[in-house]
């Protein structure tokens, strides 16, 4: 293998590079300039580099860099892609918001760049070592600005993050060395060819005990990551206790890069239909759990970060359905369920951070998170209103939103690979999210509320709004685009 | 199919919506309404011209096709932008392009500051979301049409409605959505085993596929999102809280054409695409319609609330629509299922008229309890005729609608199910009784001083009761323009339905 | 000594830090717990390299993943130290317990 960084490879990782490179420039800014304002402009026009840079690398090839450490395909510039909008709008809707931080400005926006950068390699990452470099690049900065604010709720959440981050690295590095030491490769597709093998000589199943506890092990490690049941309990205590903006990018940044690592995982090791089945039936099962523990608990909420959380628990759920209808293999259409996958999470981003905007908004006009703060926005902002009801059909599921389409993408592969109780399951869970939803749009639009003070957007965060209500309604009546997209990006990693 | 597109649907279906949409930009309040008339007359004359087109032009399969297949990726999912009507649906598109211009005249009291630009908006994107029901031929447009009505539906009865609005608004849209979550596997499980959405093909394409899911259990799983819209008996306890609760405006779409969906379905899936297991499952549709019929007018004789009073009797009269589909099972089959889309067509005015009524009166006494109205005849003679004459065609008065709907459907089911009919004729002895009654505690006997200032009905309001009446005595008379376009389009269905027994 | 013996450490050590993240109540004994796991990698790793009879290259590795557990490690220890910190002055105290503004 080559051992010197050619040309071609630093082009590869152009995105990543960039990335670090504007938060330098951010950070440097930060020193010398006193208009702290500036600095959001920068680091959201900034970002355009790193996705024209993403954009031109969807050229459709697959490259290896670094001793085939990355693999820089249509997947894994897909999810760079939802990585940088992720990025992006999370910026914009910083924009009020990181005035709490005085100072301190410069380094929340370098923070969240370097970790999207983290999660950026992530998702190209084809490699344990460089996956777990790229997991902790991801993670740390996330804990910092976990902490941001200058509150006690915000430093305990800070800490739970960190210590559950640090111990599900822990759980995935013990997997990793247990794959490294029965397999002697550190590589994915190594791994899954010498899965096969050993089903092929008819001998034990993945070659051993041993190996079989590494791979649940790195399973797991990254069910954290995704807050799917039974590893869930991290997010509603961070959630509630980070800075709004930071929630959001929490809630679909991160899970994005768990769910690209999980798929090039699941899909390169267990993609034979002999242990497809067995792997299908344990994240259906996990997958039911978490749908339906995070819908169950989301009701009794009252705080709208928590509610989120649980809602996003469930979501994750949902989008571990395609997981689940990508192992079981049972005659399915090709590439349905990981497809799904990708829209889902497509979706997820548009129809998150819209609610997103209008939380981030809320929380600094009342100062509250409560579910209560929310009656009668109608009377004090129309156009919040308006995002945050389309958001929401589109987290139940409802026509014409993107919401209602991915679901049932996503539960149509399950019906497709035989599934169909998951799929079931899944339909209902969406009755019972109803309650919440429609809970939201009941109280912002019928309830009254003595403060009737109007709520004044800025344009980035319209913009950041209006932009994610758009795809949103956009996509809920063609999908076909979106669809086409992913199942390319699917095709990539085969 | 070849792509082909006529736009008429497509524009049916949209312009509504659109039109709806567009309405938040007029700045005057004061042209909101008259926006709104024009808006709901233009789709009015759309529908009858789609009505009219069936009529004259009707061949056995649907008409003015709007197909396009470019609209998903096909490979992949193979969903097409595929509207049509033919004989089922064409009647049920008019009646919603009436009912809806109807409803928006029922909104004539309500004042200018009362969110009026949204009502009629919610009212407006309803009624295009009913006609893409209606229209669409395709199974997953049709689901994403189905959906779509909950939003507005939702919005209306909790924001314009009375009483326990947000309760019944919720209680309305978690029963549909339960509902159609059910259909909705059904829908990917027809999917998944024919590869197909189409539902003109899809009859012929289930009856020799292989099924991912038993035949049986995909019949019950879309059954159960018709049944949960129709009513049926133990799925109906969100209806009279949705009516009772709703403006006028969307008591009149809820109960004329909402709950026709539910029969449609049951009409264009049930029965079309599942002949075998409606013949297999036919006498619980007859057991469920007599509980239906009789539970229902039992009920609704002890009512005392107007609006709780005529929601109860929609669910008794939908359970005719259940006993008429019944008789696929037996000799009487044509005229059972043709009785049984008759009776929804003429249901859908009938209750149309009877919501309208009420809710005028109610706009002047401010009351519906009818033990606190009385003698209103004297006072609002017009609006008591409307009323009058909706009741007794409900009864099932000959020369009115309702008549030559019941009768159709006893002479198809006696046949096959000769006690359940026997026991369901005594609903309509029953629908006598409350009808009668109801009439005459709220509208005759002594004359209330406190109502002496009401005024009688006003042009605006005259109108919708005016076209009301005349279809509904029209259609007593001359059964034969709708009942013989059920019959063209229900004639497939028919056949094969005749072919097992 | 064989990988055997290796692995059964690096499991014991690793079992031991894991009880120690859910059972012990201060903040900096979860952390140092958490480090116990990460050394328990470590070992198992050494274990793997030295006993396994891999190849030259395949050893690096290892040997290179051993470096990276350690700095990071370090990098998160120093982060987790200071959010630690933070809350102690805040409220002198650093046990898990009390920390129970968002209810759990």
């Amino acid at each position: 293998m080559n051992s010197f960084i050619t040309t071609d490879e630093l082009l590869l990782i152009a995105p990543e590079i960039s990335m670090v490179i504007l938060a330098t420039l951010v950070i440097i800014l930060d020193l010398v300039i006193k208009n702290k304002s500036i600095l959001n402009f920068v680091a959201s026009f900034g970002l355009l580099v790193p996705i024209a840079l993403s954009f031109n690398l969807l050229d459709g090839t697959s490259q290896f860099a670094f001793a085939g450490a990355l693999r820089v395909d249509y997947f894994g510039v897909f999810f760079k892609i939802i990585t940088l909008f992720a990025t992006l709008i999370t910026i914009l809707i910083s924009e009020k918001y990181s005035k709490k931080f005085d100072d301190y400005q410069g380094e929340y926006y370098a923070l969240i760049l370097i970790s999207a950068s983290g999660m950026m390699l992530l998702a190209s990452s084809v490699e344990f070592i460089t996956i777990y470099i790229a997991l902790e690049l991801s993670a740390l900065p996330l804990a910092a600005l976990i902490t941001f604010i200058r509150i006690r709720s915000s430093a305990e959440s800070g800490i739970k993050f960190m210590v559950l981050s640090a111990l599900s690295s822990a759980i995935l590095l013990y997997g990793m060395v247990l794959v490294y030491g029965f397999t002697g490769t550190t590589y994915i597709e190594d791994l899954s060819q010498i899965i096969n093998r050993s089903l092929i000589n008819s001998e034990l199943t993945f070659g051993g005990g041993a190996l079989l506890l590494g791979v649940i092990l790195i399973t797991c490690g990254f069910a954290f990551k995704i807050s799917s049941a039974p590893f869930h309990m991290w997010a509603p205590d961070v959630y509630e206790g980070a800075p709004t903006p930071i929630t959001a990018f929490l809630s679909v940044a991160s899970k994005a890069a768990g769910f690209a690592v999980i798929l090039r995982i699941v899909y390169s090791s267990f993609s034979n239909e002999q242990i497809g089945m067995d792997w299908s039936v344990l994240i259906a099962t996990l997958s039911a759990i978490s749908m339906t523990l995070g819908n169950l608990i989301a009701i009794q909420q009252t705080n709208i970060k928590r509610l989120f959380a649980y809602s996003t628990i469930a979501q994750a759920g949902y989008i571990m359905v395609g997981l689940a209808a990508l192992s079981s293999l049972d005659g399915g259409q090709d590439n349905a369920g990981p497809a799904g996958i990708l829209f889902y999470l497509f979706g997820y981003l548009l129809t998150n951070f819209a609610a997103f905007t209008v939380i981030t908004l809320v929380s600094i006009n009342t100062n509250s998170d409560s579910i209560s703060s929310y009656s009668g926005l109608l009377k004090r902002s129309r156009l919040l209103t308006l995002i945050m009801t389309i958001s929401m059909i589109s987290l139940i599921g409802l026509p014409p939103s993107v919401g209602f389409m991915a679901k049932i993408y996503i539960f149509g592969s399950a019906m497709d690979t035989g599934l169909q109780w998951l799929a079931i399951f899944g339909v209902l869970n969406s009755v019972v999210s109803a309650f919440y939803y429609l809970k939201i749009v009941k109280i912002m639009l019928i309830d009254e509320n003595e403060n009737s003070e109007k709520i004044q957007l800025t344009t980035n965060m319209s913009l950041a709004g209006l932009s994610c209500v758009f795809g949103i309604v956009i996509l809920g009546i063609f999908p076909g685009s979106i669809i086409e997209v992913a199942h390319r990006a699917v095709e990539s990693i085969i | 199919m070849v792509d082909q597109f006529n736009w008429i649907l497509t524009i049916a279906i949209f312009f509504p919506i659109i039109g709806g949409i567009s309405l938040l930009l007029i700045p005057q309040k004061e042209y909101i309404k008259i926006f709104a008339i024009l808006f709901g007359t233009i789709e009015f004359i759309l529908c009858s011209y789609i009505f009219l087109f069936q009529f004259t032009n009707g061949i056995g399969g649907p008409v003015l096709v709007d197909l396009n297949s470019t609209w998903f990726p096909t490979n992949i999912f193979n969903v097409q932008y595929y509207l049509g009507v033919d004989g089922i649906s064409a009647p049920f598109v008019l009646l919603t392009g009436l009912l809806g211009l109807i409803s928006i005249f029922a909104s004539w009291n309500l004042s200018n500051d009362h969110r009026i630009r949204e009502h009629f908006m919610w009212l407006l994107i309803l009624q295009g979301a009913v006609v893409g029901v209606f229209t669409s031929l395709d199974f997953f447009m049709f689901f994403i049409f189905w959906e779509l009505e909950l939003i507005p539906m939702y919005f209306l009865i909790s924001i314009w409605g009375s009483g326990r609005k947000h309760y019944s608004a919720m209680k309305f849209v978690i029963f549909t959505i339960l509902g159609s979550a059910f259909m909705l596997v059904g829908v990917l499980g027809i999917y998944f085993s024919t590869d197909s959405f189409n539902m003109i093909e899809l009859p012929e394409k289930l009856a020799t596929a292989k099924l991912i899911i038993p035949a049986s259990v995909l019949f019950l799983l879309t059954i159960i999102g018709f049944a949960v819209k129709l009513p049926v008996f133990p799925l109906h306890t969100w209806l009279p809280d949705a009516h009772t609760d709703a403006p006028t405006a969307a008591s009149v779409m809820l109960a004329g054409v909402l709950l026709k969906m539910g029969g449609y379905g049951m009409l264009r899936v049930s029965a079309s695409m599942f002949p075998n297991e409606l013949h297999q499952f036919a006498w619980i549709l007859a057991l469920l319609g007599t509980i239906n019929i009789i539970y229902g007018a039992v009920i609704t004789i002890r009512q005392t609330d107007l609006k709780r009073l005529i929601a109860y009797s929609s669910v008794s009269h939908m359970g005719f629509v259940l006993l008429g589909l019944s008789a696929a099972s037996g000799a009487g089959v044509s005229i059972g299922i043709t009785g049984a889309s008759m009776q929804m067509f003429t249901h859908g005015t009938i209750t149309g008229l009877l919501f309208l009524s009420i809710g005028f009166i109610y706009d002047r006494t401010h009351t519906r309890y009818i033990p606190d109205l009385s003698g209103l005849a004297q006072n609002t003679p017009f609006l008591a005729t409307g009323l009058i004459i909706a009741g007794l065609a409900s009864l099932g008065l000959p020369a009115t609608s309702g008549f030559i709907a019941e009768i159709t459907i006893f002479l198809g089911a006696f046949q096959t199910w000769p006690i359940f009919t026997t026991i369901s004729a005594f609903g309509v002895v029953l629908t006598a009784g409350y009808v009668l009654w109801m009439i005459q505690r709220s509208l005759f006997q002594h004359k209330l001083e406190k109502f002496n200032t009401l005024t009688d009905a006003s042009i605006g309001e005259m109108f919708p009761i005016i076209v009301l009446v005349i279809s509904i005595i029209g259609i007593g008379i001359f059964p034969s323009i709708i009942s013989d376009m059920f019959s063209l389009g229900l004639q497939p269905i028919i056949s094969n339905l005749q072919a097992i027994n | 000594m064989t990988i055997i013996h290796f692995q059964f450490l690096s499991a014991i050590l690793f079992s031991l830090g894991l009880y120690g993240v859910l059972a012990r109540r201060s903040a900096v004994l979860i952390l140092m717990s958490i480090e116990l796991m990460l050394n328990a990698v470590n070992i198992n790793l050494i274990g793997f390299v030295a006993f396994r009879g891999f190849g030259q290259e395949i050893q690096t590795f290892g040997q290179v993943l051993i470096i990276f557990v350690i700095t990071i490690a370090a990098a998160e220890l120093a982060l987790a130290i200071a959010i630690i910190l933070r809350i102690y002055r805040n409220k002198n105290s650093v046990n898990v317990d009390e920390m129970n503004i968002l209810k759990g």
